[in-house]
């Protein structure tokens, strides 16, 4: 064992020390002796002499006792070392020997050279590394980590749908390896707005992989390119602040005056374009701020129990204007025992908004819109139909694509091509699905789907009541763009 | 049986918007008590207790976030008051989400008319 050769060789030393100092010793008594015997009696010169040997045999014990003393104190300092992070002479014999006698005992807690020098190098990467076991508990971070809670939990505002645990859930057990990229992650907690870092996080999964990693984290900074986006969402929301402005005003003084002014029929129609008119421009507001979030993925519902015709209710009067100025008539039909629903009333009454306006403007004049429900297993399901001038089956597919204007309304009917676009998003949001059917010349229907509240209540209550889990609930193939909340 | 009238603070910096809610308000028999900005907002607020609080987000001088955070923080100063929000501005979900917690409504201006707030009121 090394350190028996150490501790012998030690013992060589000691001895080599001890005869040298006595050989000077000897010499130095010598000339002591020798120039004594010159000037003294016999009597002085030996007690000189004796005096003088009792000095320097003190000296040398000295001498040796100090470097016999020294392994003892290396030692020492070893053990501090072992078993603290205290600083200390790392390069010294004793320490290694300790220290790999402690790493033969505990293989776990083993620091080796190679080791720090790994440490170091990760720690100067503006990389972020976070290794994970098959426990999924952290063991490792490096500097550039997005963790908190002291390195134990990762700080990244995965959703609920789309979280590393559901992947890992994915992977585990089915792949030997796997990988997977998230873009435009948040962190979770922040000390401020401005300090907000965001993230691409690339996971690497191993099955069984060395030393127990078995799943590598790699995050990507990307905050100076994604604050950006930042930016221009607060100014979308600072442009349709002041846009809704004159709207408020408008909106509200037209109802004053309407209600307060004795109005001709003619009048009164010509008031209610205007309302129509105002309430238009509201929707498309309020469609642009949401696809703003939506692309940005900070478009988040909030569900709670909810019943349809209450849902219809707090727009019916502003769409029964619009079918009216338009010479539309509105049938709107729900079952009475229609089972309550989870959604965000605020948001699914822009998908309504959305659907029965496209079916007024596409309608012909003094054509039907039935708005109809019924309930199908855990869904309620809400049909919009007219008898307009119908979508070409080409077409349909492209329906709710982004900006995309049906054939005809580029030509007669106003518009931003972003209604469907973030009708789909909202439904899907729900954890619904939302589909098209149309005849040329006959009439579309479009119909969506939303989770009945009492299939999803459950979920909901673990969740504070966030759309998340209920997306995770429902079959993968529905959701085409599940990743879409706040990252 | 006569109710005692009911008080509302108002606290809205634009002066079309204000006085709109204000009529509405006092037509439907309420008394209302209109200040401009967040400063005289809170002080009123503290200083009497209203049945309802219309507050504005975008202020002058002390934000509407901060003014509920301050009459609704650690302690609620004013219990036995209905505050509603009224706000044209888009907050980001974890403020809008933080701000709901605290108060009785949150509303958006451009998407309700005088008529509908009273209908609201009256629900709360």
């Amino acid at each position: 064992m090394a350190i028996k050769s150490s501790v012998k060789s030690q013992q060589l030393q000691l001895i080599g020390l001890f005869l040298l100092i006595q050989i000077v010793i000897g010499a130095i008594l010598y000339l002591v002796t020798a120039l004594a015997t010159q000037h003294m009696s016999n009597n002085d010169a030996l007690l000189v002499v004796a005096l003088s040997f009792i000095g320097l045999e003190s000296i040398g014990a000295f001498i040796v006792a100090t470097v016999a003393a020294r392994p003892m104190q290396k030692v020492a300092d070893a053990l501090l070392y072992a078993y603290s992070d205290m600083p200390i002479d790392k390069n010294s014999t004793v320490v290694e020997l300790i220290r790999r006698l402690h790493a033969e005992k505990n293989p776990e807690k083993t620091v080796s050279a190679e080791f720090e020098f790994a440490h170091a190098l990760l720690d100067n990467l503006p990389l972020g590394i976070v290794v994970l076991n098959q426990k999924r508990e952290i063991i490792y971070t490096n500097k550039a980590a997005p963790t908190h809670g002291g390195g134990k939990e990762l700080n990244i505002n995965f959703s609920e749908s789309d979280s590393l645990n559901l992947w890992l859930d994915d992977v585990v057990g089915k792949n030997i390896s796997a990988s997977k990229w998230w873009k435009r992650m948040r962190q979770v907690n922040i000390e401020s707005e401005e300090s907000r870092q965001f993230f691409d996080l690339l996971a690497l999964y191993h099955q069984d992989g060395v030393e127990s990693i078995e799943t590598v984290l790699v995050s990507v900074d990307r905050t100076e390119e994604y604050s950006t986006d930042e930016d221009d969402l607060d100014f979308t929301a600072l442009a349709a602040h002041e846009l809704r402005g004159p709207i408020t005003v408008i909106k509200g003084y037209l109802d004053v005056l309407r209600q307060e002014l004795i109005l001709t029929d003619d009048q009164l129609a010509f008031f209610e374009r205007l309302d129509v008119s105002a309430d238009r421009l509201t929707t498309y507001i309020n469609n642009i701020l949401n696809v703003s979030r939506y692309d940005r993925r900070h478009l988040q519902v909030r569900l709670k129990e909810e019943t349809l015709s209450k849902i219809y209710g707090s727009v019916g009067d502003d769409l029964e204007l619009r079918a009216r100025t338009h010479h539309r008539m509105l049938n709107v039909t729900f079952p009475e025992d229609l089972p309550t629903v989870a959604a965000d009333r605020g948001s699914l009454s822009e998908v309504i908004v959305n659907l029965v306006d496209n079916a007024i403007k596409y309608s012909s004049e003094g054509g039907l819109v039935v708005i109809s429900a019924r309930a199908e297993e855990n869904f309620v399901e809400v049909s919009v139909q007219d008898n307009g001038i119908g979508i070409p089956g080409a077409l349909l597919s492209h329906i709710f694509d982004k900006f995309y204007r049906s054939h005809r309304s580029r030509e007669n009917t106003v518009g931003t091509g972003l209604g469907l676009y973030i009708t789909k998003a909202i439904v899907e949001s729900h954890g619904g699905t939302i589909s098209v059917r149309s005849d040329e010349g006959h009439g579309t229907v479009f119909s969506f789907t939303i989770p009945t509240y009492a299939s999803v209540a459950d979920k909901l209550a673990n969740s504070d009541n966030s759309n998340e889990s209920i997306i995770e609930k429902k079959e993968k193939k529905y959701i085409k763009n599940h990743s879409m909340y706040r990252g | 049986m006569d109710t005692p009238t009911q008080t509302v603070l108002c606290i809205e910096d634009d002066r079309f918007i204000g006085e709109m809610y204000v009529r509405a308000l006092n037509q439907a028999g309420y008394k209302v008590d209109w200040v401009l900005s967040g400063n005289d907002g809170l002080a009123a607020a503290k200083s009497k207790p209203y049945d309802y609080i219309l507050l504005d987000l975008m202020l002058p001088e002390k934000k509407g976030n901060d003014v509920i955070n301050e009459l609704r923080g650690e302690k609620n100063l004013i219990p036995d008051t209905k505050v509603l929000i009224l706000t044209n501005f888009d907050e980001d979900d974890a403020s809008r989400n933080a701000l709901q917690e605290k108060v009785e409504a949150y509303l958006i201006k451009a998407d309700i008319t005088p008529r509908k707030l009273l209908e609201i009121i009256k629900e709360l």
